[in-house]
């Protein structure tokens, strides 16, 4: 004990300088704690107070984040975190997700008028978005695993928050399940390379030269162990087996959530890894074959098992899978060359996917169909909602004049280049097999305008009206058709 | 001007979205007016176009005319250095005849479109904006823009079939938007590769400038698509298989058979102005987009390929023909009829020499005219008794004579009569195709003998119609009842039908009119190819 004294004042001097880079953090601590309060003394009187202060709370963070832009790295608390423009990023990428999913749980018919109220909804969110935060920021396994851990139990409960039948029961309970297995083996994996390097930190020399000593199979293994559970957030094949059945029986903005969110979050830890795996000194070329077979059975994988989905959650469920594995073709960079591909496709990718959950749950809202061969007829009934969901699917599908071709055209010449500077023939098969998936995916997005508009209605007038909600998708379907002409509103921060 | 030739289609579009139903009739005129400005305008443009030879395009950016450049996008890809896309607009000789296509096209087109009756905002919006994204196609000399433009096209398209067409439109409409995505998304692929090579000789950016693509000196050392560097994929030149990636993309929009499957189908769905965009003007693009892109980008794997894309062209004309013959809607005969004669485009192009190419833009420009006329006139007799089976009909002559009339017109002036201009085109591609084996020794001089059998195949089939619908005893299926229906052309149709005659009468005389504009161009392309 006493050893440590000299050292106590220089560690406190640390923590305190330290602190001043945490500001969005604090605030969403705070904010966190507010909500509760609020929603516990004030929820009969004013019923929408939280959901304001947690639109300002996110807010407030937003704008904190933009001046931390362009920032050098910065090492805090003794080596646990490290803020980076690339982190900045990745955390303004969870403001706009965390805005949108505020907006959306606002205005979802089943969560507003559940008995339960929507305060703890947003309470866990701004908890889960602050675990978001400390997961693209630590630089610390043991930080890495608890921020996960935040983020996965907040999301548990937000995928059970209603739970009014067996079947989002059901959904429930097998993402807790499926997710805490994986957190198990992950936690494993971490002990393992505890265990053989003796440090933590990642970026720490004497973990570089643990790892760097160790022999092959255990250090495969133990990495091994970690990616399942950083593929589990990524719902990455082999480990999507969950994905359908979550993200049909969660609550549409849950799921929304759920695809967004932590999947780009789950993708700061792997850029962390691949960072890592590059220190150590393995081949790019052994590491860029693992990915992109990967990338080429997410995709086949996802993009071929949502041709045969009729309900529509499940069918964006299964295009997520395969949007997973194309963003993992925009890892293929080379060391130094920055993410600037997968950043730009993942902010398009939160705005087209939070407007096609958005969407469908409007339409379920006003007319109660899930089923995709029901929706015949929509675009007359519900004509806006169906033109903004047209662009939403030409954009996920990634074709002009929707900013969805600009990012998967950014993806496709960071894969292209990296095909041009290694040669590797894996890596020109998954351009190939991105390419095709993306012929496939044209014929399972347009399952939708095929029944909106080709064929007629065969049930009575729906009475449609215009809810905010509407108004959100056309915001969001806009600014899809803006970012084309403009790239440069997010290519200008990258 | 350009821009604003491009551009005015999609915000009459807006227009029309943002208007009242109430008013849903009065859309069409918008329309009509929208095309018969981009007329005039293209016609202005045809007059003040400058044919000298310094003034020839195609691979020197200085000699383009009516030049837009705006910056666009610039994206700094860190050690590969940076990323230009321009807003870049410029006609030569090539593009230039096919503005004024399009504008009387659209034209015919809209006339047309006063058979469609329902969800009029919807149709007439989703209209202009494919006309915007043709115009746009002809017009884009920066690749990004180009792409962007030419994906623009399938949307509006799939729903015009999909929407306002016939009993299986469902099945037409996914089929054409998947065939045309299947090529368009390797073609992406390629356009990365081609800019990853190609660096900006003043800046040394990447750049999407087509232009700076055909100049060998601009291809960085050792890059996938430099000539030097002769690079391998899947044991091939890596050229050569970009040539022919892009070559699919645009073929299947030829379409060149056994990629042409798509084409029946579409057009027997499609409602009657759908038709005739698509088989005028779409077409058309995949015809340009083979010269302007895969010759000029590409000219060595072009001269490698230039055998099989004749044989090709010649295995599309007969079967093109064959399959005509053995047709019984008469849509459909037409639709084969279009395979035959953009056979002959192929034909003419693969032959590399100025008669040929020549021959083939006035194909292009020639079919563009007729096969609007024929659709038009399908139409005619479809929306008056909805059906258009030829064993349905004989006799029409007696009931319509001034119908009968443009139908002669139209099938002699397709089938090569001598004074129409399908005759000049065809006759020149041959030309080309013959000259051929002399001139630089591309192709063999059996193809252009077994291409002619094509236009006596093309004579058989429309005269045979010809007898079977219009001569004879009047005989009609519907009895009467069709008799009543059957009325002659009107004051509508005349307007429409006209000026696609004068048209192919026009180029089929003077054919002059065309060649002295594009013969710069021609010479200067041919000479980039053969280099």
């Amino acid at each position: 004990m006493v050893e440590f004294i000299p050292f106590i004042s220089s560690s406190i001097n640390d923590t305190l300088a330290s602190l001043a880079y945490l500001e969005s953090e604090i605030v969403l601590v705070a904010g966190f704690l507010l909500v509760i309060i609020i929603d516990l003394f004030f929820s009969k009187k004013l019923p929408q107070m939280s959901f304001g202060l947690s639109m300002a709370i996110v807010l407030i963070v937003l704008t904190q984040n933009f001046t931390l832009l362009n920032l050098n790295p910065q090492v805090l608390f003794g080596g646990m975190i490290v803020l980076d423009h690339l982190s900045v990023l990745f955390k303004i990428l969870f403001c706009l997700v965390s805005l949108i999913f505020l907006l959306f749980i606002r205005f979802n018919k089943s969560l507003q008028e559940h008995g339960k109220g929507t305060g703890d909804l947003y309470a866990i969110l701004l908890a889960v978005h602050l675990g978001m935060n400390l997961m693209v920021m630590s630089s610390n396994l043991l930080m890495l695993f608890l921020s996960i851990e935040m983020v996965s139990l907040g999301s548990y409960l937000m995928v059970g928050y209603i739970s009014k039948d067996s079947k989002q029961s059901e959904a429930s309970l097998k993402y807790v399940l499926f997710g805490s297995v994986a957190s198990a083996i992950m936690l494993y994996g971490i002990s393992l390379l505890y265990g053989f390097t003796g440090s933590l930190y990642l970026q720490g020399p004497s973990f570089i030269a643990g790892l760097q000593n160790l022999p092959q199979l255990p250090l495969v293994l133990s990495l091994t162990l970690v990616f399942v559970g950083i593929a589990f957030k990524l719902s990455a094949f082999p480990l999507h087996f969950w994905v359908p059945d979550v993200y049909q029986g969660a609550p549409s903005p849950v799921t929304a959530f759920l695809s967004t969110g932590p999947k780009i979050a789950g993708f700061a830890v792997l850029i962390k890894f691949l960072i890592l795996l590059q220190a150590i000194g393995i081949a790019s070329n052994a590491i860029f074959t693992v990915l992109a077979m990967i990338a080429i059975l997410s995709m086949v994988l996802g993009n071929f098992a949502a041709i045969w989905q009729n309900n529509s959650k499940r069918m964006l469920a299964y295009s997520s899978i395969g949007h997973t594995g194309f963003m993992f073709m925009a890892l293929f960079v080379l060391p130094g060359q920055g993410y600037k591909a997968l950043i730009f496709y993942m902010f398009i990718y939160v705005i087209m996917n939070m407007a096609a959950f958005l969407i469908l749950d409007e339409i379920e809202d006003q007319t109660a169909k899930q089923n995709i061969d029901e929706y015949s007829g929509l675009g007359k009934q519900l004509s806006i909602l169906m033109i903004c969901f047209v662009i939403v699917l030409v954009s996920l599908t990634g074709l002009p004049p929707t900013a969805g071709f600009t990012a998967k055209f950014f993806v496709f010449s960071t894969a292209l280049d990296a095909y041009n500077s290694s040669g590797s023939s894996v890596i020109l098969i998954m351009i190939i097999v991105a390419a095709l998936s993306t012929l496939i995916s044209l014929f399972y997005y347009f399952k939708i305008p095929l029944n909106a508009y080709l064929r007629e209605s065969t049930d009575t007038e729906i009475k449609a009206s215009i809810s905010p909600k509407t108004y959100l998708s056309a915001f969001l379907a806009f600014l899809l058709l803006l970012l084309i002409v403009f790239p440069s509103l997010i290519e200008q921060f990258l | 001007m350009l821009s604003f030739l491009i551009f005015l289609p999609l915000i009459a579009a807006l227009l029309i979205l943002i208007l009242p139903n109430r008013i849903q009739n009065q859309f069409k005129y918008i329309t009509l007016g929208v095309s018969l400005i981009q007329f005039i305008l293209s016609l202005f443009i045809y007059f003040n176009f400058n044919s000298s030879p310094i003034n020839a395009g195609i691979n020197k950016e200085s000699q383009f005319q009516w030049v837009e450049k705006l910056s666009w996008i610039r994206l700094d890809l860190g050690t590969i250095g940076k990323l230009e896309i321009d807003y870049f607009l410029g006609i030569d000789g090539i593009s230039m005849p096919f503005l004024i296509l399009s504008a009387l096209v659209t034209f015919v087109a809209t006339l047309a479109s006063w058979e469609i009756k329902t969800k009029l905002k919807a149709y007439f919006s989703l209209f202009l904006l494919l006309n915007t994204a043709v115009i746009g196609v002809f017009c884009a000399l920066d690749f990004f823009l180009f792409y962007i433009f030419y994906e623009l096209m399938l949307l509006p398209l799939y729903f015009l079939i999909g929407i306002w067409g016939g009993v299986k439109r469902e099945y037409a409409a996914i089929k054409f938007f998947l065939y045309t995505l299947f090529g368009s998304v390797f073609m992406l692929l390629v356009i990365i590769g081609l800019y990853f090579s190609v660096s900006d000789p003043v800046n040394g950016n990447h750049t999407f400038n087509m232009i700076l693509m055909m100049d060998p000196a601009n291809y960085a050392d050792g890059s996938i698509f430099s000539a030097l560097a002769d690079n391998n994929l899947f044991g091939m030149s890596a050229r050569l298989l970009a040539f022919i990636v892009l070559f699919i993309a645009f073929s299947i929009k030829v379409p060149i058979v056994p990629l042409h499957t798509w084409l029946p189908d579409a057009h027997v769905e499609a409602p009657t102005p759908v038709s005739i965009i698509l088989a005028g003007l779409l077409l058309k693009v995949g015809g340009y987009g083979i010269i302007r892109i895969c010759f000029s980008i590409f000219p060595d794997a072009a001269m490698q390929s230039a055998w099989w894309i004749g044989l090709i062209g010649v295995i599309s004309i007969l079967y093109g023909a064959l399959n005509a013959l053995a047709q019984t809607d008469l849509k459909r005969l037409i639709a084969y009829s279009s395979v035959s004669h953009m056979g002959f485009v192929l034909l003419g192009i693969a032959s590399s020499t100025s008669e040929g190419i020549s021959g083939a833009m006035l194909q292009m420009i020639s079919h563009g005219a007729l096969s609007a006329m024929l659709f038009f006139l399908v139409g005619m007799i479809y929306e008056r008794v909805h059906d258009r089976e030829i064993a349905n009909f004989s006799g029409l002559a007696e009931i319509m004579p001034q119908f009968t009339a443009f139908v002669m017109i139209a099938f002699f002036a397709s089938l090569g009569l001598p004074g129409f201009s399908a005759f000049m085109a065809e006759a020149f591609s041959l030309i080309g195709a013959f000259n051929s084996e002399q001139v630089n020794g591309l192709l063999p001089r059996w193809m252009a003998v077994l291409a002619s059998v094509g236009i006596l195949l093309g004579a058989a089939y429309f005269l045979w119609t010809l007898q079977r619908m219009f001569f004879g005893p009047t005989q009609l299926k519907g009895g009467d009842d069709w008799l009543s229906k059957l009325k002659d052309v009107n004051m509508r149709e005349k307007i429409a039908l006209v000026p696609l005659a004068i048209l192919a009468l026009a180029l089929g005389i003077f054919p002059s009119l065309l060649f002295d504009k594009m013969n710069a161009s021609i010479l200067a392309f041919v000479q980039l190819i053969l280099n």
